[in-house]
């Protein structure tokens, strides 16, 4: 009686509607993703043809897949890295006595708030030799043609330079929030005990930050994997697949070309990379 | 009780969340269950609905050619119609096969939709499962001799599984280049006609602060039309027999016209990052605000040579220009064959009835007035978007009023003319979704030298 009780009293029953709900929904979507990955369909006939495994064979051997798996990978590792890097140090250096700090958190977040959609046909105009870069490395006199989205090697690069302006944003609230928990006095003291700032950081600031890394990496891991927009509006994937995402493959298999089936397997194997990636970025941060 | 009223309360409403979503989950898989069992129910009661009212209100789906041509369309038929409401719903032609695929997949707001030929966006042979079957209503339109009265490749290119599944509005050519004569004639550049003139127009143009050819390579349906115009100026036809198995695409001739795709861009008649830019809006801009001279664009460019419309084009490009003459212009002969003026074609879009429209037949007598109609192919023939597919109608040229009718009747007549007597060769018909990605990409690779010729052509053969 007194469970029964207890159940109505901490509000369960209240949620419950929409508790129900929801996991119907997710763990059903998750079945007819996975049970749609082992079929043969178009999205639009009434038939579909049970292929077993056959899609995720096919999956291993696309070239496609593999190039899509490893920008990821290079695409999170780079952007990771120089995405933190930034945003720890605009965090730490508005910790300290500047000028106008307002404007400058201002300056530093407005990117992360601009919808990419917008953004995207500027990013093209910008990095196209007739465009606003081309022109001013012409007015300075410097022999470089910005033809670097049109290049398998550099496109790449340009995209993960355009999300790191995008979101380094995110990453210096995220910092500066979790500065502001340090106590000072430990600072001073290890300032008292002659730590330079350089090492300040290093060693009592950034390790005060952990938490916050763990969370920036879990969020980074997901954001990559499901990477659409930025490839998709200024490269469609290309030059040749160059830059080619999980989420712009699935879009182009199930949309472009119909293979509804493939692109349901596809999504599966994201699925299955996300939970893995949460998983270890989770375990990391208890392992401390 | 009051417990007993609280679990009882929670339990009706999931109950009545679940059911809700599996009551429409059901209702939109008898929607695409059998096209025919559904093309009945929905005639019985678009005749329902027509002797209720007599008033019919439709929704029209598509992407092309876009507000406010469609709404004109529109217009002219309720003057005939006047108690069919229809309302244009437009996407983006990215977006379309996205958008209408859970649209159809519903079974209901729509009731008439665009579908095109082949690997195109909207794809019959996609869609097509979604549309009546429309050859007993146009055979009542115009006769037993229908076949004779409309374009062929409007037929062919709409009929699945032997079932015409949409009317083809107009016919789109492409395999040309448009030239901004006036640039041409302000720094004396010889109109090219082979790949050693094409070269030195665009060095000419390049010394003078403008672009000689531009093409956006990195929109992937436009280096198909560059590489089978190539392939045709090689071999005419064997494109279009490789399309449909006759042909090998390992054949010495692809390898051939690959080496040429790549020496444009080695060259310099590509401009520099091709492959960086969109057709639309990038190279239509560029071209469009004369900041290049020549443009790989088809028939559906003639539109700009109405002064109006090029001035509207021209100020979406963030021109503010006077409209200047462009003319059509053969494929240079780049692999010195002689064969030059083929062009390829496809409807460029088809009115399809969905089987799930609120009034068939309001919807089947659109698609008919603006497909198989004197007064609506008349329509398209004007606007010089499309060619008619009705073989009656021709632009009226009394009517037409080019920018520059000296220096672009003449050129403009002749290749409309042209066009429509080319023999048959599909420009996306033939190619399935897997071949269009595969020759994107191969063409993609190739250009910047991430892929040889050789293995090119082997990947586009290896595609099923």
């Amino acid at each position: 009686m007194k469970k029964k009780l207890s159940i109505r009293n901490n509000g369960m029953i209240w949620i419950l509607p929409a508790f129900l709900f929801l996991i119907i929904m997710i763990y059903y979507s998750i079945f007819f993703t996975f049970n749609l990955s082992t079929m043969d369909w178009d999205g639009l006939s009434p038939t579909m043809e049970r292929v077993g495994f056959a899609n995720y064979t096919k999956m291993f051997k696309d070239m496609v897949f593999w190039k899509a798996i490893k920008n990821t990978i290079v695409y999170f590792a780079i952007t990771f890295v120089v995405q933190n890097f930034l945003g720890f140090v605009f965090a730490a250096i508005l910790h300290s006595d500047v000028k106008l700090p307002t404007v400058h958190k201002c300056l530093i977040f407005i990117p992360t708030i601009l919808a990419p959609a917008t953004m995207a046909p500027v990013f093209r105009l910008m990095f196209s030799p007739q465009g606003m870069l081309q022109k001013f490395f012409d007015f300075v006199h410097i022999p470089i043609t910005v033809d670097w989205l049109s290049k398998p090697q550099t496109a790449l690069y340009v995209l993960m330079a355009i999300v790191v302006w995008e979101f380094t944003g995110m990453s210096f609230i995220l910092y500066y929030a979790a500065m502001s928990q340090i106590d000072k006095e430990m600072l001073e003291a290890a300032q008292i005990d002659g730590a330079g700032n350089i090492r300040t950081l290093w060693t009592m600031v950034f390790p005060g930050c952990k938490g916050t890394t763990v969370s920036l990496a879990m969020l980074g891991v997901i954001g990559a994997l499901k990477t659409f927009d930025i490839p998709y509006l200024i490269t469609t994937g290309g030059p040749d697949h160059a830059t080619e995402f999980l989420g712009t493959y699935i879009y182009r298999q199930g949309i472009r070309q119909s293979h509804l089936g493939y692109a349901a397997a596809l999504s599966v194997m994201l699925l299955v990379m996300a939970v893995v990636g949460a998983f270890l970025t989770n375990k990391a941060n208890k392992g401390d | 009780m009051k417990r007993r009223n609280s679990l009882l309360m929670a339990l009706l409403l999931t109950a009545s969340m679940v059911f809700t979503a599996c009551g429409s989950a059901e209702g939109a898989s008898a929607g695409t269950s059998s096209d025919s069992t559904a093309a009945a129910a929905t005639s019985e009661s678009s005749e329902a609905s027509t002797e209720a009212g007599g008033k019919a209100d439709l929704v029209w789906w598509g992407w092309t050619p876009g507000s406010p041509l469609n709404e004109q369309y529109i217009a002219e038929f309720n003057k005939s119609f006047p108690d069919t409401k229809i309302t244009w719903k437009q996407t983006t032609v990215d977006d379309y096969d996205a958008a209408i695929k859970p649209a159809l997949a519903n079974g209901e707001g729509v009731d008439i939709f665009e579908v095109s030929a082949g690997s195109a966006n909207g794809g019959v042979g996609i869609f097509g499962g979604q549309a009546i079957n429309m050859e007993e209503a146009l055979k009542n339109y115009l006769g037993d001799d229908y076949r004779d009265k409309l374009n062929e490749a409007s037929l062919n290119s709409m009929t699945v599984n032997g079932e015409l599944k949409a009317l083809g509005v107009g016919t789109v050519y492409a395999g040309n280049l448009w030239i901004n004569q006036d640039l041409f004639d302000k720094y004396n550049v010889k109109v090219p006609t082979n790949f050693e003139e094409w070269k030195a127009a665009c060095d000419t143009f390049k010394a003078n602060g403008i672009i000689g050819f531009v093409q956006g390579a990195g929109q992937g349906a436009f280096n198909m039309d560059t590489y089978h115009a190539i392939c045709d100026n090689i071999e005419p036809g064997l494109f279009t027999k490789a399309t449909r198995g006759e042909a090998e695409w390992t054949d010495p001739v692809f390898v051939q016209a690959l080496d040429l795709w790549k020496k444009l861009f080695d060259e310099g008649i590509m401009q520099d990052g091709a492959l960086g830019i969109q057709q639309y809006p990038e190279a239509n801009n560029m071209f469009l605000s004369g900041q290049a001279a020549m443009v790989m664009m088809g028939s559906w460019y003639t539109m700009n040579c109405l002064p109006d419309t090029m001035r509207a084009n021209m100020e979406a490009a963030s021109s503010t220009d006077e409209p200047f003459a462009m003319v059509p212009i053969n494929f240079p002969d780049i692999a010195g064959t002689g064969n030059t003026g083929y062009v390829f074609c496809d409807i460029d879009y088809a009115t399809a009835v969905s089987v799930n429209a609120s009034d068939v037949q309001a919807a089947t007598d659109f698609a008919l007035w603006l497909g198989a109609s004197e007064e609506g192919q008349q329509m398209i023939a004007d606007s010089l978007n499309l060619v008619p597919v009705l073989k009656s109608v021709s632009p009226n040229w009394d009517n037409v009023v080019l920018t520059n009718p000296e220096k672009q009747n003449k050129p403009v007549q002749e290749y409309l003319t042209n066009a429509m007597a080319n023999p048959d060769n599909p420009r996306f018909g033939g190619i399935s979704a897997d071949l269009n990605q595969a020759m994107m990409d191969v063409l993609a690779g190739v250009a910047s030298g991430t892929l040889s010729s050789e293995d090119g052509a082997a990947r586009l053969a290896a595609v099923e």
